[in-house]
């Protein structure tokens, strides 16, 4: 065996130590037994429950809808495309409910730019797509907790070209709450209007 | 707003002469969402249908009634609706470009007076080869909007 050859034995060696090492490092930290068969916990669904907010006409407490099904949108007034979608598409579905079953439903629409919507405002705005919706806002840390609850989720961002130099991302989701105060379910973002009213039926029939 | 409106198609006469994409391009219902009382923007829309053999790109959109006018989309970011500018709104060769709420549209922003209902707005929309062409959209409530979209040609998934 030349010396070479030693040479070339000795960095294989050398080599095939730091793979092995490599590795054992890598089971230590990153291979897992078998998982186990129960299902992982999921994140929590989210749970809704009660709050007050600030309307034109004073607090509105959502335990005063009890016995009604209240639907719950999150947006601002400022939000040029997304929330007068949604808002048209819903308002239109409420106006398509037979007189009774429009008395048993409720809607709140919740500002989340309690900076720009002052309640005055938020009330115009709401009122103009359907009478019944009761325009709110907050503190932004209320806010921040009951869409928190609720599995809504909204963002400030920089746009120049908007109002004040900001828009706020926002999911567009309308939740369904209970006429016992539980989160029952929600609307997806645009849902025309006779699904809207397919699906608040089916809530009433449940309820 | 009358007013406006007369003098902008007469400007838009003269800019008419020049032939291109503006007239392979058929507007269908165009038509501009009544701003809820103290937004201070709203959309405009509408069915782009291209008629010729080339494929065209809306590249601006102008209107008298906003400061500001941009071609926008919605993006659905895991739930979350984003509404962006975007450069273009591509419209293929024997196809079409549908500006509907919730997806492309023009938006008018910073409204320098409130629009009313039955208002007309005339739209300059301008192609990627120079030319242009304007239509009146008429100002329509957000609840008839909905009742009566335009034309659904393009297939709702549901
Ligand atoms: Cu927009």
């Amino acid at each position: 065996m030349g010396w070479m050859q030693e040479k070339t034995q000795e960095r294989l060696l050398a080599t095939a130590a730091a793979v092995l090492a490599g590795l054992l490092l890598w089971l230590t930290i990153a291979w897992q037994p078998e998982l186990p068969e129960a299902p992982l916990p999921r994140a929590a669904a989210p749970s809704g429950g009660d709050f007050v907010l600030e309307s034109a006409t004073g607090p509105v407490d959502l335990r005063s809808f009890r016995g009604r099904l209240t639907l719950i949108y999150f947006g601002y007034t400022y939000c040029p495309d997304v929330c007068p979608t949604s808002l048209a598409a819903t308002s239109e579905g409420l106006k398509r409910l037979r007189p009774e079953e429009a008395a048993k439903v409720a809607m709140l629409f919740v500002s989340v730019d309690p900076e720009r919507d002052t309640p005055a405002r938020l009330k115009e705005y709401a009122e103009f797509f359907h009478p019944g919706i009761v325009g709110v806002t907050g503190k932004p840390e209320e806010l921040a907790s009951i869409a928190r609850r609720y599995g809504a989720f909204y963002a400030r961002q920089a746009v120049a070209t908007a109002g004040d130099g900001y828009v706020v991302d926002h999911t567009s989701d309308t939740y369904v709450v209970g006429p016992d105060g539980r989160l029952l379910g929600k609307i997806g973002h645009a849902t025309p209007p006779d699904e809207v009213v397919t699906i608040i039926r089916n809530y009433l029939k449940q309820n | 707003m009358k007013k406006v409106s007369l003098l902008f198609s007469a400007l838009c006469l003269s800019a008419g002469a020049w032939a291109g994409a503006a007239d392979q391009i058929t507007v269908q219902e165009p038509y501009v969402r009544l701003a809820p009382p103290n937004a201070p923007a709203t959309g405009a829309f509408m069915v782009l249908k291209n008629n010729g053999d080339k494929d065209v790109k809306l590249l601006k959109a102008d209107n008298p009634a906003s400061k500001v006018t941009e071609l926008h989309n919605h993006i659905n970011d895991n739930g979350v609706m984003k509404m962006r500018p975007v450069a273009a709104v591509e419209i293929k060769a024997k196809g079409e470009a549908v500006l509907k709420p919730g997806s492309l549209h023009v938006m008018l922003i910073d409204l320098k007076a409130p629009l009313k209902e039955g208002d007309s707005v005339p739209l300059t929309l301008s192609f990627d080869d120079g030319s242009s062409k304007t239509v009146e959209a008429k100002v329509v409530r957000p609840s008839a909007a909905v009742a009566m979209p335009p034309m659904q040609h393009q297939g709702h998934k549901h």
